[in-house]
């Protein structure tokens, strides 16, 4: 059993160690830092739309600082961290092996991310977390931008070395009775998603170093001004970013292969078609990345090839809710909070997808883009699917990392207030697109159609602000104080888990 | 599982060829402005319709499905698996 706080060690002595829980340990306390760090920018910029005219925020560039840092503070700095940290944890043990493949490059992996967060929030940067060009290249404040720019750039590597770990770990460090067929969904969920980054990131890294030298005037690939194209940079960026949604949604998803089937009392309903989803997900998450560009003068072949493309993975994302759905199906359902959040989770994630098929329909997507539809389709699945399966995950393993048990009743309040809470930013967000309101502006006409419903959307994250703030009180105070857990079967569930949790790693 | 690929296949089919056919309301040709726009909108409410129909089908399920096999209905039997104590 790994019980890094029931048995107190010096900080120093889990800041130095390369074992994957001590690692994952920080992991998961940078990524709940940054979460809060960028949810009171969010609550910030809610509030500030509250009603039209500047409120409090002061001018518009303060704002477009707020919400570019909040968003990659909360893509890079919370999700890709927390699901290193739940892979850190438990792809070892999964795959019955001592450590990490490369121990201390899985900790070099996660000492770049502070300095990067540290370059984010100094700088402050304010052209947006798409980086836009020309903007970005011709007038963007430095070294704000600069500082953006070579954050991203840390980050980037990081999330190479970890992937390189992972799949090593998974491959080649896996005990040798256990076949690939037997990795867990978890595992195969991270093999999947380390796949992406490997081929995705590079492609970034590449646009990132180009925009950089377009910034110092010794090239012009992005600056029409010397017979460069800033559509090219869009292309570079999505060709990495779409991918990445799926680098951020794999993970989550093998986060609820794990709950749905413990808390059901059932096996998974068909492990291969889960192995299967995740692959072909994996693969046509590279099909798609023009449909953020229609509006960018693209040919109809290239639309129509990018949006069938897109809606490839519309089978593959149905064949994981209807794999929950079936194994739910004569189960014995506890509800306890991390299910609570898990079927949470799935229902949103059904919604989200609904609306992003919408987008990628090019003709639909005329008429949502670059609007307020397009903020609430992908929080809807970054909060709605990709937290609300994390978050799940969190208060799953908060007993084996504590040793000690969450209070339920704050947990569960917690779901309600957010699951309500989201419904009301997202989903509003979605009409208020349809309304024609654009996104990423500071200010908007007093139509009442739009005031009333940034207004409502403003309460649901409000709503939102409260639940995280009573589940901050919750972790704080249970990790040091809650019950102590029966670590063999904290849920009450009966039976036994079928990865060894028994088999502790010793540490190193 | 065969028999799984093969209905996620047909699904594919009967989602993505519709959708491919939607197109052609935006053609790359200037004018028609008007009329494209009268048919976007068209192609959207006729989408939205077939999105609600089938998220009520699969929340409806959803939401009978967290009612019925929880753990406190009446009629609540354990599983085959737990009586083997893993699963």
């Amino acid at each position: 059993m790994v019980l890094e706080l029931q048995k107190p060690r010096p900080i120093w002595q889990i800041m130095f160690s390369t074992h994957h829980t001590d690692v994952g340990l920080l992991y998961l306390i940078m990524s709940l830092g940054f979460l809060f760090l960028g949810g009171a920018l969010a609550l910030a910029i809610r509030a500030e739309l509250f009603l039209p005219g500047a409120q409090f925020i002061g001018d518009a560039m303060t704002f477009n600082r707020m919400f570019t840092v909040h968003g990659t503070t909360l893509i890079f700095l919370f999700l890709l961290p927390f699901a290193s940290a739940v892979g850190n944890y438990f792809v070892p043990i999964m795959v019955r092996y001592k450590d990490m493949a490369y121990p201390k490059l899985n900790a070099i992996a996660f000492w770049m991310i502070p300095p990067a967060g540290a370059l984010i929030w100094l700088g402050f940067a304010d052209f947006t977390w798409y980086a836009t060009p020309p903007y970005s290249i011709i007038s963007a404040p430095g070294p704000a931008a600069d500082m953006w720019i070579f954050g991203l750039k840390i980050l980037g590597i990081s999330s190479i070395l970890g992937a390189i770990n992972f799949i090593v770990t998974i491959l080649k460090c896996k005990h040798p009775d256990m076949s690939i067929g037997q990795v867990p969904l978890l595992a195969w969920s991270f093999l999947s998603s380390s796949l992406i980054v490997l081929v995705a990131i590079p492609t970034f890294a590449a646009a990132l170093l180009m925009l950089l030298t377009d910034r110092l005037g010794v090239s012009g690939f992005f600056n029409p001004a010397m017979g460069g194209d800033p559509i090219a940079y869009a292309h570079l960026f999505w060709f990495t970013f779409h991918p990445e949604v799926y680098v951020l949604v794999i993970p989550a998803i093998g986060m609820m292969y794990e709950i749905i089937p413990r808390f059901s009392r059932k096996p998974i309903f068909s492990y291969n078609s889960g192995v299967f989803a995740f692959v072909l997900l994996s693969v046509v998450s590279f099909s798609s990345w023009a449909h953020h560009m229609y509006a960018t003068g693209m040919s109809f072949t290239e639309k129509t090839v990018f949006m069938v493309g897109t809606l490839a993975a519309v089978p593959a994302s149905a064949m994981h809710v209807f794999n929950f759905i079936a194994t739910m199906w004569n189960g014995r359902i506890k509800f306890a909070t991390p299910m609570m959040w898990a079927v949470g989770g799935i229902a949103l994630f059904f919604s989200a997808g609904a609306g992003g098929v919408v987008n990628s329909a090019m003709p639909l997507d005329f008429s949502t883009h670059d609007t307020y539809w397009v903020v609430g389709h992908f929080h809807l699945f970054v909060m709605g699917t990709i937290a609300f399966g994390s978050i799940g995950y969190l208060y799953y393993m908060f007993p084996y990392v504590t040793g000690r048990m969450y209070n339920e009743k704050l947990g569960v309040i917690h779901f309600i207030l957010s699951f309500i809470g989201t419904i009301l930013v997202f989903f509003t967000q979605h009409i208020l697109g349809l309304y024609g309101m654009p996104r990423r502006i500071f200010d908007y006409p007093p139509i009442p159609e739009w005031i009333a419903m940034n207004q409502i959307a403003t309460v649901g994250a409000m709503i939102i602000g409260v639940s995280m703030a009573i589940f901050l009180a919750n972790i704080i105070y249970s990790s040091g104080k809650g019950k102590i857990a029966n670590t063999d079967d904290p849920f009450g569930l009966g039976g036994k888990y079928y990865y060894p949790f028994e088999q502790k790693n010793p540490h190193h | 599982m065969t028999s799984m690929v093969g209905l996620f296949l047909v699904l594919a089919v009967l989602i993505i060829i519709p959708a491919a056919d939607y197109v052609f309301a935006a053609g790359d040709e200037p004018g028609e402005y008007v009329d494209r726009r009268v048919l976007i909108w068209n192609l959207f409410f006729r989408m939205m319709t077939v999105a609600f129909t089938v998220g009520a089908v699969v929340s409806g399920t959803m939401i009978w499905l967290v009612w019925r096999f929880r753990e406190s209905h009446p009629k609540a039997t354990p599983t085959p698996y737990e009586k083997e104590g893993v699963w």
